[in-house]
Order: structure tokens, then C-alpha cells, then sequence
């Protein structure tokens, strides 16, 4: 046994010995040092984040057409003869749904009447969305009148993409990163909650598309799709534009799992 | 020592330690908040929360795992052990802040409850690439959780030394499990060959440093006397123990250590009643045995702690011939008093 000196270290007695003091001081530097350098090395290996907005603490009125293509959506014209198509959210990991039906109650044909919906606004890559928190804030402006519904054109008949289903909530602005493994458990919430699917793609040149994914009648898919999300995927049907929006008539089970982790963040 | 608890026995060497971990949890929030807001800005402040606290938890953690070995290579290293409790607790916090913000982020305001949305919103469970990653911090932060509420000395106490001692020993496991967490989560979709260089060097010094000290160790534990006379033990020459300081010798399968102090030899178990200190590694201060962990204190002839303590530990008779020391094997019943041995 070595005998230092008398090195003995009590805590509740204050005779530290100069050495023990010394290699705890130099322990300490050390860990600073250590901390320091983990904290940067973890900082600077984050993927770059997206410039996507969610205006939480921010509400905005908006007015516009409503219809269903087959999630909830507001037209809304932007400039004269420019339209943009709003996708409706509700609270948290929820459609909008719950949020429209008292209105519901109250219209009977509820397409194609003009609503005025007060929500935060949800923005990223020349889409729109809009999240509804309370159902006191949506009124009826004008109502239904068929003729303002958006023209629904065919684009292909079969056409197949590769790329990643995600929840257009988080992925267009509530979440940074909104997409891949780490928000896949989330993304399935928010699917499973009445969320749209929403395929998105990437192609060469770094140009995202983005397709609203429905069943092949064109009738919503929730629950289905929770196996795919989140992971690189080939998926095909058929394209059906709505002015600013694709929407993607599948077969669920046609989708491949292309067992790749997740690249475009 | 244990006569009553207090929430805690503050005195002002826990206070600095407390300050250094205050200085340096706040250095390393500053430094990853900081760097990520200028190099990165558009992240969001929930990202930004959960990032920094999570990456902060597993700094943390291999700071109290390196404590342990090298306390026990160097007992220069002692003040690090004397307070690393509050480490321990300070790293939940970390811990217990990501997870909760985790938690609340990505499994919460759905349709289920957010525990059973964090094992069933992602069923891959038999694949690498998409496992719920999120389960295993679940599961660490579990660990961490029974670790950090039981670390006060009323646990350890009531749940006696042994049962808590085997309690904080899952600290491997959840270090085991929030590397796994790690590697199948964030490192997946933003694999980086700094932090896994960074996260595998942890690896090493941590597992490199235990695997040292266990091969010292156990080097001593098969040192073992050939020299039996009548039943007692040769042990060593009286001059190859320091003043006021012991040896440890395996007798019986059990570490004891035999005390050199006032001209007198005494010998007791070599385990303190505390955490388990080695006691053979403690001093004779104020006529006490002192454990070198924490500095819980016992009589050296009768393994008692001085009153109003209640500590007891086994003793063992000491006999000596020609400047050699004998031990009989046999303990004795805890705190039973011996007579030291006149050197
Ligand atoms: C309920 C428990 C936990 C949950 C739900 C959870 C969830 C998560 C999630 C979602 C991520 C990815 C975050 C992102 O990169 O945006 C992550 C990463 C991480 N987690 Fe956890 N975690 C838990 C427990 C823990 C514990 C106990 C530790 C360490 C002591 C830990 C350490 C880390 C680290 C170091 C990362 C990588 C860096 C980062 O991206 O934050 N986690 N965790
Ligand atoms: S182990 Fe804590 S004082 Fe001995």
C-alpha cells in the first residue's frame, strides 16, 4: 500500500491534501473540457433544419371555399384568378374533423359554402395549413353554391414515385425534423388521429413534390398506411390535381418498403 | 452515518461539488444552445430542448461511470466519489427533461395515452433500421428514475446495502440501453462519424477503465496464504502495514483488513456498512477507522461506530509471532469486541 504523505480525503473534513486536491482539480478541468467538446461535436453533426413556420403563439383569419379532396381544405384566393388550397388541421394530433362538426350540424351541405376559419397558420415550400384549436371560431360567411369547388383534373393513370409518407402537420412546420425515424412514431400518431398522409418526394435537382395520399376511390386512408410511414418507400396510382394540390389514389398494399433508413431530412 | 435522515448533510465540500455541477451542466447547455442557434438557427425550441438535454444526460453519465474506476486506481480521485450522488441526480434531471419533452413532442395530444403511443405508434420491433428506439430511453430513463429516488441514505438503509447496492448497479444497463437508443435513433438519420468516434471513444475509456481496475482487484482476491498454523492464517510482517492505515487478505472468501494504529493491530471486515467501502483503504483518524468513500467511521477493536451511530461490522482475532501476523479465519459476530494485539 502506498502512503501518501497522509493523503487521506475525508469529505466532511477540510484537510484535503495539496496533491488530492491537485488531480481532483485537474479531473475537473478535464470534464469541462470534455463537456465542452461533446456539446460541440453533438451541435455541429445536426442535419441542417428546414426553414418551416408554425405560428404557434399567432392567430389568422382566413376566408375562403371550403371542400373535401377528401381531408378538409379552404380555397382561399391570393391574388386575382390565384387560388391556394388550405388543409385543415385540428389541435395536437388531430384532424379537423371534431373542429367542423358543429357547423356541420348546423349546414347541412357544408362544401362549397364559404367559411371563415381563425386557426395558426403552418407554412413551408408553397404549402399552407391551417390548425383549428377551437370550434367557436369558425362561422359561415356565405352559403353552398357547387360552382366555387376546385376543377379536379387527371394527371396519369398509373405512375409510380419514391418517397416518404409523412404527416403535413409536423412535416410543414410544427416539427423540427417533421420526417424520417425520429419523428416516425409521432407522424403514425398524427396519421392515426385523422393527419392526411402525405407523400412526399425529392427528386435530382432537390424539387419536392408532394401528393395527398387517399384510398383508390379517393376516400381518406388513416389507419392503413401506419406500417409505411416514415421510411423510404415506392408507392404508385393515380395522380388527381386539385389547382395547388396532387392527390395520390393507391392501393395500401401495393406500397414497398424499400428497408432504407430515412435521407431526406 | 445513519442515526436519523436529513434531507441532506450539507457541509462545504458537497457545496462546491454541487457548484462544479451546476458551472458545468450550465457550460455544456450554453455551448450546444449557442453553437446549434448560430450555425443552425431555424431549429425549434422544442428540438433544441430535447437535443441539449439528452446529448447533456449521456456527458453526464459517462462522467460518474469513469468516477468509479478511477477512485479506485488512484484514491487522489476520492472527492469526486464523495458527492457523485448529486452527479447522479443532476443526470436524471437532464435525462428526466428530455424524455418528458420527447414524451410530450412526439407521443401526446394523439388518441391514446403517450406511454402506449411510445411502444405502439412504431411496431417494427424486429428490424435495426426501424426500431422504436424511443423504448429503450424509456426504459433507461426507468433505471435512471429508481436510481436517483432511492440514492438517499434512508433507501439505502431500509432497503439494505446489498439489494441497493444491486439496484445502482443497473446504471450499466441503462448506459447499455441509452447507447442503443442512440445508435438506433438520432444517429441513424443524422449518422455523423464525429459522434460515433466520439460515442465509441466513451465506450472504451469507460469500458477500458473497469476492465483495469476489475483485473487489479482480482489479482489481490487470489492471493491467498499457504502458511496455516493451528487453524491461523499468516497474513503479513507487521512492518509491511503503514501507520494508521490497514491491508486487505482474502480469509475465508472474505475481505478483511488488519489495522496497524497506537502500537496495536487490529483486524475487521474489510466492507463498510454504507456503500460497501473498502474499508482496508480507509485511516485511523481520531482513533476511528474511516471509510475512504463517505467517512463513515468505526472502532477499530469492536467494528463499532463510535455513539450515537449503530453501525456494526464483524471482527476477527489477531495474533502475532516474530514480528508475523496470524488472523483466525472465523468472524466474529458484528461489533464483538477483540482485543488489539500490543506490537
Ligand atoms: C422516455 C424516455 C426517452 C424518450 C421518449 C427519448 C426520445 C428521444 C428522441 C425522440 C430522440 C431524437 C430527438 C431528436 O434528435 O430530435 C432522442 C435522442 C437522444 N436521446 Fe433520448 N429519449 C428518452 C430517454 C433518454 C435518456 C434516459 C437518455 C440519456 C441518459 C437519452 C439520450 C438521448 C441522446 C443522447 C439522444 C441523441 C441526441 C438527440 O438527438 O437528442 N434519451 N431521444
Ligand atoms: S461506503 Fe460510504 S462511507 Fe463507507
Amino acid at each position: 500500500m502506498k502512503n501518501e504523505e497522509d493523503d487521506f480525503y475525508v469529505g466532511y473534513l477540510d484537510n484535503t491534501s495539496t496533491k488530492t486536491k491537485k488531480t481532483t482539480r485537474l479531473f475537473v478541468v478535464f470534464s469541462l473540457l470534455g463537456l465542452i467538446a461533446i456539446a460541440s461535436i453533438f451541435a455541429l453533426t445536426q442535419n441542417t433544419f428546414k426553414n418551416s413556420t408554425f405560428e404557434l403563439t399567432t392567430s389568422t383569419k382566413i376566408t375562403g371555399v371550403y371542400h373535401e379532396m377528401p381531408y378538409p381544405m379552404l380555397k382561399v384566393k391570393t391574388a386575382e384568378n390565384t387560388y391556394k388550397n388550405i388543409l385543415l388541421l385540428g389541435f395536437g394530433k388531430s384532424s379537423a374533423n371534431p373542429f367542423l362538426e358543429k357547423i356541420r350540424s348546423k349546414t347541412p351541405k357544408l362544401s362549397g359554402s364559404i367559411l371563415s376559419i381563425e386557426g395558426n397558420l403552418i407554412y413551408y415550400n408553397g404549402k399552407t395549413l391551417l390548425q383549428i384549436t377551437n370550434d367557436e371560431k369558425i362561422s359561415l360567411v356565405e352559403k353552398t353554391n357547387p360552382n366555387r369547388l376546385p376543377k379536379v383534373e387527371q394527371v396519369a393513370n398509373n405512375m409510380e414515385f419514391k418517397g416518404e409518407v409523412i404527416d403535413p402537420k409536423c412535416y410543414f412546420g410544427v416539427m423540427k425534423p417533421g420526417k424520417g425515424k425520429i419523428h416516425r412514431s409521432c407522424a403514425a400518431l398524427c396519421i392515426a388521429g385523422g393527419i392526411p398522409p402525405v407523400l412526399a418526394t425529392n427528386d435530382e435537382n432537390n424539387i419536392s413534390e408532394y401528393y395527398l395520399i387517399t384510398d383508390k376511390k379517393g376516400n381518406p386512408i388513416h389507419k392503413d398506411i401506419l406500417p409505411y410511414i416514415g421510411k423510404p418507400s415506392l408507392i404508385n396510382g393515380k395522380v388527381v390535381r386539385v389547382e395547388d394540390w396532387y392527390q395520390l389514389q393507391i392501393d395500401v398494399n401495393s406500397i414497398q418498403d424499400l428497408n432504407q433508413p430515412s435521407k431526406i431530412y | 452515518m445513519g442515526v436519523n435522515y436529513q434531507t441532506v448533510l450539507w457541509n462545504r465540500n458537497k457545496k462546491i461539488y454541487d457548484k462544479w455541477i451546476i458551472l458545468g451542466m450550465l457550460i455544456y447547455l450554453l455551448c450546444f444552445i449557442g453553437i446549434t442557434l448560430i450555425t443552425n438557427p431555424e431549429t425549434s425550441i422544442e428540438t433544441l430542448i430535447i437535443r441539449a438535454f439528452g446529448t447533456l444526460a449521456i456527458a453526464l453519465l459517462h462522467v460518474i461511470l469513469v468516477i468509479g474506476p478511477l477512485v479506485r486506481l488512484n484514491s487522489r480521485f476520492s472527492p469526486l466519489l464523495y458527492n457523485r450522488r448529486h452527479l447522479g441526480v443532476s443526470m436524471f434531471l437532464a435525462a428526466l427533461i428530455h424524455g418528458g419533452f420527447s414524451i410530450f413532442q412526439f407521443h401526446s395530444l394523439g388518441n391514446v395515452n403517450p406511454i402506449y403511443a411510445l411502444f405502439t405508434s412504431n411496431m417494427d420491433y424486429g428490424s435495426l433500421t426501424n426500431f422504436p428506439f424511443q423504448v429503450l430511453g424509456f426504459f433507461a430513463l426507468i433505471i435512471l428514475f429508481i436510481m436517483a429516488s432511492t440514492s438517499h441514505d434512508f433507501w439505502l438503509k431500509n432497503l439494505s446495502p446489498k439489494l441497493w447496492k444491486r439496484l445502482h448497479m443497473m446504471v450499466y444497463l441503462a448506459y447499455t440501453l441509452v447507447i442503443l437508443h442512440v445508435f438506433l435513433g438520432a444517429l441513424q438519420q443524422q449518422p455523423s462519424l464525429w459522434s460515433i468516434s466520439m460515442l465509441s471513444l466513451g465506450f472504451i475509456i469507460i469500458a477500458g477503465l473497469h476492465i483495469r481496475t476489475s483485473l487489479i482487484e482480482s489479482k489481490t482476491d487470489k492471493t491467498k496464504t499457504e502458511d496455516i498454523v493451528d487453524g491461523w492464517e499468516y497474513v503479513c510482517d507487521i512492518d509491511e502495514i503503514p501507520e494508521d492505515r490497514a491491508k486487505i487478505f482474502i480469509v475465508n472468501n472474505e475481505r478483511i483488513a488488519v489495522f496497524k494504529y497506537d502500537n496495536k493491530l487490529s483486524a475487521i471486515s474489510n466492507v463498510c456498512k454504507h456503500q460497501g467501502g473498502p474499508l482496508g483503504e480507509g485511516k485511523v483518524i481520531d482513533g476511528c477507522v474511516t471509510c475512504p468513500w463517505h467517512g463513515y467511521q468505526y472502532l477499530p477493536h469492536n467494528g463499532q461506530s463510535p455513539p450515537p451511530f449503530t453501525e456494526k461490522i464483524a471482527t476477527y482475532n489477531l495474533k502475532t509471532e516474530n514480528n508475523k501476523i496470524y488472523v483466525h479465519p472465523e468472524a466474529m459476530a458484528e461489533g464483538t469486541e477483540v482485543n488489539p494485539v500490543i506490537i
